[in-house]
């Protein structure tokens, strides 16, 4: 076997075996002690509901995911846009900056409430929204901070290249961004699938993995619940993994040591 | 000549003066500090006039959003709800009533986010002393964040009400404080790993070289290097933990928090529709009181380290 | 395109810089300076921290500018000197763009002046030649050593072909073997090239080695306190290193910057050490 294979091995190994003992002391202790769903359902009886039903689970998963996806575009685009506007205009930084930072210690998600009045709760407009809200602020601090954060070096360089500050932007500062773009999307992704699912709890449509999960609970049945919460970490995750393989498409040389 | 005496012209030299400087710049600091205050209130007078301003423009343009004053009240409006009795006939104002839930939120969370704290940094020190504990649980701490814990709120309550041990019952309220401290370990955790491992080589080296005890090194090096991956991880630990606490309430229906009270003045909308703005303010006031809060501890716990200079 | 060869490279007249005129924390950072660097000329500034030769620097590259005096540049008032690119620049750190070949970081002075694709990868190639890394020009800077990192920064500097480089401590990130190769390849560009450098150094056998006159500045005021002649002629090889005419001018440069007599004085201040 390859150093390589190898090494992917020993990455790989004690998560796995954790893996396969937590699953496995799980099953016991509700056999064992012969513990009710309601309380803690079995994994057995968990996979028995996921996979019985699965197209019931991709179908509601295909549901919140789509909301997770509109509000993700929606509110990349406008924090990429607020971002370009904040390296540009010192006031608009000003502005914004000190806003992004309490919003993000506020609960976002209470605002769903006034959105399902504003726009119509019957549609997926409130929940979009309300996840674009969320997703925009990691997304606005992280890339403003790599369009400003360049090194002075390279600054005085264009500047003796006699580059323009249009230039400069297209040259140095985008690309220098990008890694920020992506650090920031790896936090944004998932959250979006966790905001559009917890959106679902104020009311409106109920094909989500929120209002399911939540519908099933009321029916006590704990089972299907529980098989609702795999496929909503499974959309997360999802979510995380394909953001993971962009950056590595678009962009190789991040992870590198940096040249000097 | 000797150069080696010759110091940044722009610092002072003599050691008399270190103090001074010091003062000066937590002066400076402090005014920095006021200055992005007042952009922030500008920030929030912006908001109330683009709020006003799309109200007034769907007067007379078809807007995708209701922009009644049923769904849409008046900032005025608002304020005006504040000093409305909470109930027909009780002495209780709005205003009271969101006071004092925010305040019931604002201690669940400090005690979700206190225990979160202590989970990450402890997972944080054994996984750093223990490569096994790290290639093994580190993985599963990242995972953790992809289970939408406040979404399983119903669930986790109805485990945690058959609890007893002893004399101890469990009730919702420690399920909420349950989970808010579940969205608080996290980033804790991931960021105190970092900032164990922070150390360069050299250092390390040095310890070793004084035949330091591996616990001697994480106090006496990681530990305070640490700090600054520590601070910002805080602050985030801190929102999370606010966040958990209020959709927690939420999808638990407990009683006695602001998660309630957005719930319950929601279902009244259509009768007094700027309650539960009022509910909404109380929320964002627990967030900034939480992360006020950290800032001041954060400050407290920099205050001998240099100044980071950003580009 | 180089400069007629009638004209200075760098003509400085009573060149002031001062930081927070008028400010308690007021610092003078280039007193008085007058310099004239003849077409085709090497010079090296070399004086302790604070003496204000990276200012200098600055000043002629238009990336600061003096407080009063005149400069010219190549003839050009320094913005007009960058905005025609008449020099090139490099730096301490290489700043090689991480999210570029080695090929497009020398392509990007051109690209900034509109060349065309074509043009741009030939004359990056033709340059990456003259540094002897175009095996590597594919490459990413990150997959390089710090050395051949500096070597492309120098290719793009060389990529307008102007008259003048002006180089700040290029070389001072390096280990000493392999700034001393450094050295010779700087100087086999320049017998190629015939180009006028200005060289600001740390190390007194390096400004030595590499330059026809030494200018030896001192701090509080940064000011030029002595110039030297550098007696070696223009062939120079590694035996050179270990000729006698080698280290007395090492020493005459050294004495200079102790502020003991020797060496022409400009402008020094009677007693300053």
């Amino acid at each position: 076997m390859s150093t390589q294979t190898a090494d992917r091995l020993k990455l790989i190994w004690p998560p796995v075996l954790i893996a396969v003992l937590f699953l496995s002391a799980w099953q016991l202790l509700v056999v064992v002690r012969d513990i009710k769903p309601y309380l803690l359902p079995a994994p057995s009886l968990i996979a028995e509901n996921f996979f019985g039903d699965i197209a019931l689970m991709w179908q509601t998963a295909l549901y919140t995911g789509t909301t997770a996806f509109l509000g993700l575009v929606f509110g990349t685009i406008v924090g990429l846009v607020m971002a370009l506007l904040a390296q540009r205009f010192i006031v608009v930084n000003n502005l914004v900056t000190p806003l992004a930072a309490g919003l993000a210690a506020v609960p976002i998600i209470a605002l769903t409430p006034i959105l399902n009045n504003m726009f119509s709760i019957t549609s997926r407009t409130p929940r979009v929204l309300v996840t674009a809200i969320i997703v925009l602020f990691p997304i606005f601090v992280n890339v403003t901070r790599g369009l400003i954060q360049v090194q002075p070096v390279q600054l005085e360089l264009m500047r003796s290249m006699n580059a323009q500050p249009r230039t400069v932007l297209r040259a140095l500062r985008i690309p220098n961004a990008i890694p920020f773009f992506f650090t920031a999307m790896k936090v944004a992704a998932p959250l979006a699938v966790i905001a559009a699912l917890v959106a679902e709890y104020f009311g409106g449509p109920q094909q989500g993995l929120g209002s399911r999960i939540a519908g099933s609970a009321a029916n006590t049945a704990y089972g299907r619940a529980w098989a609702y919460v795999v496929a909503a970490i499974i959309t997360g995750l999802m979510f995380y993994l394909i953001v993971v393989a962009i950056e590595r498409w678009t962009t190789p040389w991040t992870g590198r040591t940096r040249s000097a | 000549m000797t150069d080696t005496a010759i110091a940044d012209p722009q610092t002072s030299a003599d050691g008399a003066s270190v103090g001074a400087a010091r003062s000066r710049s937590f002066a400076r600091r402090a005014r920095n500090g006021g200055i992005s205050l007042l952009w922030a209130l500008a920030g929030v007078g912006l908001v109330i006039v683009m709020w006003e301003l799309v109200k007034l423009l769907g007067n007379f343009i078809p807007l995708p959003l209701n922009t009644s004053d049923m769904t849409m009240p008046h900032v005025w409006t608002m304020f005006a709800a504040m000093g409305e009795p909470e109930v027909r006939g009780s002495e209780n104002t709005v205003l009271d009533a969101v006071i004092a839930a925010t305040f019931r939120s604002l201690l669940l969370a400090f005690g979700g986010f206190l225990i979160g704290v202590a989970v990450g940094l402890l997972l944080a020190v054994i996984m750093q002393r223990f490569l096994f504990a790290e290639r093994g649980l580190l993985p599963f701490v990242i995972a953790s964040q992809t289970v939408p814990l406040i979404a399983l709120a119903p669930l986790i309550v109805g485990i945690g009400n058959q609890i007893e041990i002893g004399p101890i019952k469990w009730t919702t309220t420690y399920s909420v404080m349950f989970i808010a401290a579940y969205l608080a370990f996290f980033p804790l955790s991931v960021g105190a790993l970092r900032g164990l491992q922070a150390p360069t080589p050299t250092s390390q080296e040095l310890m070793r070289s004084y035949a330091a005890t591996p616990n001697q090194t994480v106090r006496k090096l990681r530990f305070p290097s640490s700090i600054p991956y520590i601070v910002p991880a805080l602050k985030v630990s801190a929102a999370a933990s606010v966040v958990g606490t209020v959709v927690a309430e939420i999808s638990t229906g407990v009683r006695g928090g602001i998660g309630r009270l957005l719930i319950e003045y929601a279902r009244q909308i259509t009768s007094q529709p700027a309650k539960v703005y009022v509910a909404v303010f109380g929320a964002i006031a627990l967030g900034l009181v939480v992360a006020a809060l950290v800032t001041a501890l954060d400050v407290y716990l920099t205050r001998n380290l240099p100044k980071e200079k950003s580009a | 395109m180089s400069t007629a060869t009638t004209e200075h490279a760098v003509h400085a007249d009573g060149i002031w810089k001062i930081f927070n005129e008028g400010q308690p924390n007021e610092v003078t950072a280039l007193q008085d300076v007058n310099l004239t660097v003849e077409s085709g000329e090497f010079i090296s500034l070399i004086g302790p921290s604070g003496c204000g030769k990276s200012t200098l620097l600055r000043v002629i590259a238009d990336l600061t500018d003096a407080t009063r005096g005149d400069m010219r540049v190549a003839g050009h008032t320094p913005p007009e000197a960058r905005q025609q690119q008449l020099y090139g620049m490099a730096f301490q750190q290489a700043a090689l763009f991480d999210w570029r070949s080695v090929r497009r970081n020398v392509e990007l002075p051109l690209e900034l002046q509109g060349w065309d694709k074509a043009k741009r990868k030939a004359r990056a190639l033709e340059l990456l030649d003259m540094v002897q890394l175009a095996d590597f020009a594919e490459h990413r800077p990150w997959e390089l050593s710090g050395g051949m990192q500096q070597r492309v920064a120098i290719a793009r500097s060389l990529s307008v072909d102007p008259a003048i480089l002006l180089m700040d401590e290029p070389f001072g990130a390096l280990d000493e073997m392999t700034r001393e190769r450094m050295q010779n390849e700087l100087l086999r560009i320049r017998k190629e090239t015939g180009k006028s450098i200005v060289f600001v150094t740390h190390s007194i056998p390096e400004a030595v080695y590499l330059s026809d006159r030494v200018v030896v500045m001192s701090p509080r005021p940064g000011r030029i306190t002595h110039i030297i002649e550098v007696p070696l002629g223009s062939e120079r090889d590694e035996d050179t290193r270990e000729a006698d005419t080698f280290f007395d001018a090492v020493t005459a440069v050294r004495e200079a910057l102790r502020g003991r007599v020797g060496g022409s004085d400009a402008r020094a201040k009677v007693g300053e050490v």
